[in-house]
Formats: C-alpha cells, sequence, structure tokens
C-alpha cells in the first residue's frame, strides 16, 4: 500500500510533474506492484551476500581522452545542436531561482 | 525475391555468386517494408538513402572481386533504442521526438566494418518498458502471423520486421525478456547473450545490470552468425568482457547432452496448449537421444518480485537524465508552457515527454531506493538475486542445458493486459531469471510457425480461429527456450540448432 501523500513525495523526488487525476492512477497502480514484490519478504537472506551487478568485473578503467575518444569536433557540434536551448558551447537554462 | 525465404548465408551465397546485387537486396526489403508496413508498423524510421549507399558500397566490393564478410548486403533492422549516427533514436517515446543520434553504437560500428546494410529503425515499448509494444508513443506494432494479435516486446517491432520479412535479421535488446519473448509470440528466433559478452555502448540505458543485447533471426545459424559480429570487449562499456570464444564452435552429440527440465516453469498460470507443445519438444530431443532430468530451481517463484525492484530502482537512475536541457522533448520549447524556473522545465518536461508505463517504473523506482525504503527492497533484492543465480549454478552442476517454454502463453489481443500492470508484468515470468542471473538464453519456435503471407488483403488472415494442424490457435507459435550457463552461449545456440533441425524434419 503507498498513499497518495507518498506518491506526491516519490514524484517531487523524481522530478515528475503529475496532475491530480495522474496523482489517484498512479497511488493505485503503485499500491498493486509494491503489494506484490513484499513478496521477498517471505524470504530468509540474512546470511546471503547480495548481487550487486552483472559481472564479476571489477575497477575497469580507461583513458579519459574526451578530445579523441568521446567527441570529435563533429560530434560535439551535434550534441550541442540537440538541445533546446544554448548560447555559444553553453546549455542555456532558466533562471534556477524565481 | 522473398526475404522470408533467405537465411544470411543463402543471401550471402547469392551476393557473392552474383545471383544478386546487394542492391537488389536493400529493394527487396523496401518493397516489403511498402507492402507490410499498413498492417504491422514495425518501423519508427525508414532509411533508404542511408541503405542504398551502404548497400552499393558493398557491391562495389564484389565487382572488384573482393571477399566479403557474412553480413555485408544483407538488410537489417536496428531497434529505436540503439543508435546509428545521423538517424533517429527515439526509444519509442515522446521525450526523444526529433532526437538524432551523435554516434554510432559499438555494435553498429562493428556490423558497419562488415558491410551491414540498416534498413530502418524498429518500434518498441516506450524505453523497452512492455511486453506487448503497446506502450510505443508513436503507436502499437501488430503480430505477422495474425493482426489481431500483439507481438510481444518490448522488441516487438523487431521481431515483427523479421517474421514480415521487411528485413533478414534485426537487433533488439533484452532486459526482462524484451528479445525471447517477442520473438516467441512471432515465431522467430530470439538469442540473449551472457551479460557482458556484447557492448551496450550507444545502447539507450534501461536498466543497467540487466540489459543485453542480442539479435533476432529466421534461424538459429543466422543468431550465431550476427552474435559473432557484435559480441567483444569494448572500452566504452565496462561490464564487457574480454572473453576467447575460439574454440567454442565444437563438434556437438547430443547423446552427450544433459537437458534439464525445472518443474518450477510448468507450475500454474501456463497455457495448455504451452505446456503440450514444449513437452512435445522435449521428449522428441530425449527420443533423438538427450537426456532429460527433470531439476529444480527453487527460487524461481521471487524472480519476477525481485526483477520488479532491481529493474525499476535502475530505471529511475538511468532516466534521470532526460531533464529537458539537453535534448528531445523540452518545455523550454513549448510557447504556451508557463516555466517561471529550472525546477519547472524538469518537471514539465518530464510529465509530458514520459509515458504512464515509463513514469510508474521511474516513481517505482524511487520509492524503492528512498530512505528508509532501500534495505527492505534494494538490499533484500539484491540477496535473492544472489540466491537465483546459485539456482542456476547449482543446476548447472548436474546438467548442461536448460529448457523451459519462453512466455506462458501465446501472443495475447490488444488491450487485453494494458489496463492492469501486473497482468502485463507475468507475461515474463519465464524469461527474468537468465537477466538476473545473467545467463545466456535462447528462444526458438517449439513447433512448425506458418510464414507470414505473401500479400493477403489487410486483416483477412485473422478471419475466425483456426488450427495450423499442430494444435496451435489461429496458428500463434509457442517458443522453446534453452538457457545455459555463463558463456556458454555457442552451446546454447549449437542445441537450439540442433533442436531446429529435428523440429523440421518430415514425420512419416
Amino acid at each position: 500500500m503507498i498513499t497518495k501523500k507518498e506518491v506526491e513525495r516519490i514524484a517531487a523526488l523524481a522530478r515528475l510533474g503529475l496532475s491530480d487525476q495522474e496523482k489517484n492512477k498512479f497511488t493505485h497502480d503503485l499500491s498493486a506492484v509494491l503489494d506484490y514484490i513484499d513478496k521477498l519478504a517471505e524470504l530468509n537472506v540474512e546470511k546471503t551476500e547480495p548481487m550487486s551487478g552483472g559481472t564479476s568485473n571489477e575497477s575497469v578503467l580507461r583513458k579519459d581522452d574526451e578530445a579523441g575518444d568521446i567527441a570529435t569536433a563533429e560530434m560535439k557540434g551535434n550534441i550541442l545542436d540537440a538541445a533546446p536551448d544554448r548560447s555559444g558551447d553553453y546549455f542555456k537554462v532558466p533562471s534556477i531561482f524565481d | 525475391m522473398n526475404l522470408n525465404e533467405l537465411t544470411i548465408k543463402k543471401a550471402h551465397k547469392l551476393l557473392v555468386n552474383k545471383e544478386i546485387t546487394a542492391v537488389e537486396l536493400a529493394e527487396a526489403a523496401f518493397d516489403r517494408i511498402k507492402k507490410r508496413e499498413k498492417d504491422i508498423h514495425a518501423f519508427l524510421a525508414v532509411t533508404e538513402k542511408e541503405a542504398r549507399g551502404q548497400a552499393e558500397k558493398v557491391d562495389e566490393k564484389i565487382l572488384q572481386g573482393l571477399p566479403i564478410p557474412f553480413l555485408a548486403g544483407i538488410p537489417a533492422a536496428v531497434k529505436d533504442n540503439i543508435l546509428i549516427g545521423g538517424v533517429q533514436a527515439t526509444a519509442a517515446s515522446k521525450i526523444l521526438d526529433g532526437y538524432r543520434a551523435p554516434y554510432d553504437a559499438t555494435i553498429i560500428n562493428r556490423l558497419k566494418e562488415q558491410g551491414a546494410v540498416f534498413v530502418g529503425k524498429t518500434n518498441l515499448d516506450e524505453f523497452a518498458m512492455g511486453s506487448s509494444t503497446e506502450n510505443s508513443a508513436y503507436g502499437a506494432t501488430k503480430n505477422p502471423i495474425n493482426t489481431d494479435y500483439v507481438p510481444g516486446g518490448s522488441s516487438g517491432g523487431s521481431a515483427a520486421a523479421v517474421a514480415a520479412g521487411e528485413c533478414v535479421y534485426a537487433l533488439g535488446s533484452d532486459t526482462g525478456g524484451s528479445i525471447r519473448q517477442p520473438a516467441s509470440f512471432c515465431g522467430i528466433v530470439g538469442f540473449k547473450p551472457t551479460y557482458g559478452a556484447v557492448s551496450r555502448h550507444g545502447l539507450i540505458a534501461m536498466a543497467s545490470s540487466l540489459d543485453q543485447i542480442g539479435p533476432l533471426t529466421q534461424s538459429v545459424e543466422d543468431a550465431m552468425v550476427v552474435f559473432e559480429a557484435i559480441r567483444g570487449e569494448d572500452h566504452f562499456d565496462s561490464t564487457s568482457v574480454n572473453f576467447d570464444w575460439r574454440g567454442e564452435n565444437q563438434n556437438f552429440d547430443i547423446e552427450e547432452i544433459k537437458i534439464g527440465v525445472p518443474r518450477e516453469y510448468f507450475a500454474q498460470g501456463i497455457d495448455p496448449v504451452v505446456e503440450q507443445t514444449v513437452k512435445k519438444a522435449i521428449k522428441k530431443l530425449e527420443s533423438e537421444g538427450a537426456r532429460v532430468k527433470e531439476i529444480t530451481l527453487p527460487h524461481t517463484q521471487w524472480a519476477l518480485a525481485t526483477y520488479y525492484i532491481i529493474m525499476p530502482a535502475e530505471v529511475s537512475a538511468n532516466l534521470a537524465r532526460f531533464d529537458g536541457i539537453r535534448y528531445g522533448y523540452s518545455e523550454i520549447r513549448n510557447p504556451k508552457s508557463e516555466i517561471r524556473n529550472l525546477l519547472d522545465v524538469y518537471l514539465k518536461s518530464r510529465q509530458n515527454g514520459f509515458g504512464d508505463e515509463v513514469r510508474r517504473r521511474i516513481m517505482l523506482g524511487t520509492y524503492i531506493l528512498s530512505a528508509g525504503y532501500y534495505d527492505a527492497y534494494y538490499g533484500r533484492a539484491q540477496k535473492v538475486r544472489r540466491l537465483i543465480q546459485e539456482d542456476f549454478s547449482n543446476a548447472f552442476k548436474d546438467v548442461d542445458i536448460i529448457v523451459t517454454p519462453t512466455s506462458p502463453t501465446t501472443a495475447f489481443k490488444f488491450g487485453e493486459k494494458t489496463k492492469d500492470p501486473l497482468s502485463m508484468y507475468l507475461a515474463d515470468i519465464y524469461t527474468v531469471s537468465a537477466n538476473l542471473a545473467g545467463v545466456p538464453a535462447v528462444s526458438v519456435p517449439a513447433g512448425p510457425v506458418r510464414s507470414s503471407p505473401p500479400l493477403g488483403p489487410s486483416g483477412a488472415q485473422s478471419a475466425g480461429a483456426t488450427s495450423n494442424g499442430a494444435g496451435l490457435v489461429n496458428d500463434l507459435p509457442v517458443g522453446l527456450q534453452f538457457i545455459g550457463k555463463n558463456f556458454d552461449d555457442m552451446r546454447v545456440l549449437e542445441i537450439a540448432k540442433f533442436w531446429e533441425l529435428i523440429r523440421d524434419e518430415k514425420t512419416h
């Protein structure tokens, strides 16, 4: 079970705007899913080691070669062109405070 | 030229023998796309101009007498959550409407080096979240075998494109069954490799500890060819593994193979048609000399709940990047929007850009990871995930391969599961475990599949309930799933290929 108030709190954390109608709908949907996943409480996992990822690879590093590897000039241009608003080579956003 | 009847190797031979050109192959794909798309809607974008250029290059090479790799000139479709530089990548979401990929995914790069021809980008459930392709922001894809039914998901567009002969093979992604389940519903082959076998650089991430890229094909041999081309370590994906695949194509003797049949996969909820078809297939494998044994994977009943904690937790983190600032849909560009500050851009861009299922999973994941709940949900799920992985490693001490149904049912009708999200989640109950454990798994048709009708009038094939003689209702195929141990991918495929061979042998 989850309350509408909790849904409002989660939506704010997740930066998701919701209409009032959507809040009711998601309260209902999320309650059903949470009831289902509560099934895991049936198991005793006190002595079990968590599995934290898909592989046993550890501390995989590569050289941080931004200019050569990640963004060629063309790619950089494409990335900036995709922005809804920009100023030169910067992403432009509205003011953070009112 | 009917691409339905072509495998990669057959098409390759035709190209090498100059019986057909790569441009003609591409044209055959586009002809088919033009004829079938209005009924099926497998594609979100068709890249005719680019494909022609790629095909011409291959033809030039052939004319010069140069050797060409298997995938050169073969028409392929790519799920629209995998990046092809310069081409749209929407992940079937409104929030990426109009977005063009600034670079190639590693696997696309590798395929381009082979001379691949990409005919277009295929439909999916938004951000690969769903099991029917009904969650696409751009309309659902239909099952080419019977258009009243869903093609499965989330790689439903890729599966339908292959089944309808609109390409020879397609690429998909599989987080909880998204390659295997649609392959099962559309009567084709779908392979999810071992986690770490294929680079995901350039795949729009859903749940990073589960996502894996793989092929959807007409035959198991084709799946092998594509897998061999895309696998391998990549320094852009730190989870990709440097594995030595040489020597993996060993000789194969069915009498040496021990097959495990987990009893938990034949419990309540399975459609009797699926159960009978799969059991018949297992009997046939046994009669060919395989040793078949009932096994247990005791934590199976907790797999789906574990998945629905780990996956949304990772989703909520991965989808935080869609904020209306750097790409895609943004309230900044909406002239009617009343944005007062940066927070409003986030809230409104994400409210209007994401569909219901995506928002449901983001909220679920945010809740699960929030203060006070982490241990009860995420921490516990990681431990159960370990138990599920151990179930598999214990089973593989005793058997070489595990065989199960791919899905508890055949394809379902549109709208049947959209009102109740949990009922849709249950469609993945037989496929999520392989993602949690990281092991390779393939879905192959368990019985004969009636090929998609060449050019019947729209909807004519779906009139009334018919049987194809194999006991399948409305011709809907059943998928057989083979699961192997980590990096035993080639053996999984060899056994699936053997099954394909004996399945298609004429009985007297």
